[in-house]
């Protein structure tokens, strides 16, 4: 019995020391230890789920009727455009200096030669889009995610995506093109957020359905997908080998199991 | 001295072959991938085939493929151990229609997209290897598609598809498990339901 409880002590030591900054989560962990608000987080999902039900999927589906392909990718690509101040600070701010300047100069290219960035010219000029927003610099220096958390309206984050979110729409170029002209300003940034939230359901359209038709817990299988696909960001003292670590799972999870039982039986 | 520089070469000889014995051979691993996927693409998406033999043709690939057998205990997690035996066949079986169901509605989504291989990574399960591979998007960057793929004896078998970064044994393990305990019914609820959900 002693044996056994040092055993214990010796694996959940371990695992402590092992688990560092953001990655590698264990598999027993992901559902069962980071989402201690799940009781809230099913109701908020179960809001948000009629919300989109009943307004943004209606929306985005007639947004797809009224559209070709062509044109929501050229209304794609105009979205992320003004994206790019925000790529370039927060490149900055993760030390990639050549990145930050390559954002600042595809949003002056795209901006101009791009037609209000509806084209990527830069991109055949050999200079793709660098992604970076808020969430992966405070990944980087080592914030730690949360648990997961479900957001009014804006559904599936953690405290830290929540925070991200929010200082990265400070970032967007007509929030302050149009900051002296209240009326314009309002009328502005309501219709940029409208037409990038009914774009963006229209591009996760299919993967949604798809999750949706082919799951017996849609709330579960979306947070595991959720988490999984956030954690790879990871801190900057992390290696390589670390950001694979959790998918690289050990298919024989029984002793884990055997432990985490027992803990429940305590 | 000289006993010693035996120790070593026997030592060395001796990490060497178990070395070699564990490894599982990469190589081959992509080759088998590349094939399987060849396979689909070819023979399956682009082929111009009735439905039925689209099917049929993807359900013997599937099968041949993957080894559910292994996968579908991993799914279940801690529910395997106390499931009964008819429990478990009922749970794989139930399982591997819903995902022959989920990836053949697929198909019309992977019309005229490739495969592109990228190499190997080392996994830490001895008989395991990572085949890594992008999809080039008509928008933005490819998608990251990773094939997790074990050796035994000389025969290959898929375990894992991990789709940007989401794995998708711990996606099945993470939301069959949390329904288990949040379901009264709990195996047998969630079996009746697969089976619904796949026909």
């Amino acid at each position: 019995m002693q044996k056994k409880v040092l055993f214990v002590v010796l694996l959940s030591f371990m695992m402590v020391t092992t688990t560092s900054c953001t990655t590698s989560r264990s598999v027993t962990d992901e559902h069962d230890q980071t989402d201690t608000l799940e009781a809230y987080n099913r109701a908020m999902f179960k809001f948000n789920y009629e919300f989109d039900k009943y307004i943004l999927k209606p929306l985005a589906e007639g947004y797809r009727d009224i559209t070709t392909p062509y044109i929501r990718r050229r209304v794609n690509t105009a979205l992320a455009n003004l994206k790019e101040p925000l790529y370039a600070t927060n490149n900055l701010l993760q030390g990639e200096f050549k990145d930050s300047g390559i954002s600042l100069f595809r949003f002056a290219v795209n901006s101009t030669l791009g037609l209000a960035g509806m084209y990527d010219v830069a991109e055949g000029w050999g200079f793709p889009r660098k992604q970076a927003g808020f969430d992966s610099t405070l990944a980087k220096w080592c914030v730690k995610d949360g648990p997961y958390l479900i957001l009014p309206i804006f559904g599936p984050s953690t405290p830290r995506a929540a925070v991200s979110l929010a200082l990265d729409s400070a970032f967007n170029p007509l929030y302050w093109a149009t900051y002296n002209d209240a009326n314009v300003h309002d009328k502005v940034t309501y219709s940029y957020a409208v037409v990038s939230g009914v774009a963006t359901r229209e591009s996760v359209m299919d993967i949604w359905n798809d999750l949706e038709r082919n799951s017996v817990d849609f709330y579960a299988a979306m947070r595991s997908a959720y988490l999984q696909n956030r954690g790879q960001s990871g801190c900057y003292n992390d290696t390589e080998s670390n950001a694979q670590a959790a998918y690289d799972f050990d298919f024989g999870v029984e002793d884990e199991d055997e432990i985490y039982n027992e803990m429940e039986n305590q | 001295m000289k006993k010693n520089f035996l120790m070593i070469l026997a030592l060395a000889l001796f990490m060497h072959t178990t070395a070699a014995q564990a490894a599982v051979d990469a190589q081959k691993a992509e080759t088998f991938v590349i094939q399987v996927t060849d396979n689909g693409i070819k023979d399956i998406i682009n082929a111009n085939i009735p439905q039925a033999e689209k099917d049929a043709r993807f359900k013997k690939l599937f099968n041949n493929a993957l080894d559910l057998d292994f996968i579908g205990q991993f799914v279940l997690g801690r529910y395997w151990r106390t499931a009964t035996p008819q429990q478990r066949t009922d749970f794989i079986e139930a399982y591997r229609a819903l995902n022959i169901k989920t990836w053949s509605q697929r198909f019309d989504e992977f019309k005229g997209k490739n495969f592109i291989f990228k190499g190997t990574s080392p996994s830490k399960s001895a008989n395991q290897v990572f085949v890594n591979s992008v999809v080039p998007m008509e928008q933005g960057e490819p998608a990251k598609v990773v094939w997790r793929v074990k050796q035994t004896g000389d025969k290959f078998k898929i375990v894992d598809i991990i789709i940007e970064n989401v794995s998708l044994a711990i996606s099945a393990r993470n939301e069959y498990t949390a329904y288990i305990k949040n379901n009264p019914g709990g195996i047998d609820a969630l079996i009746k339901d697969l089976q619904a959900k796949s026909k």
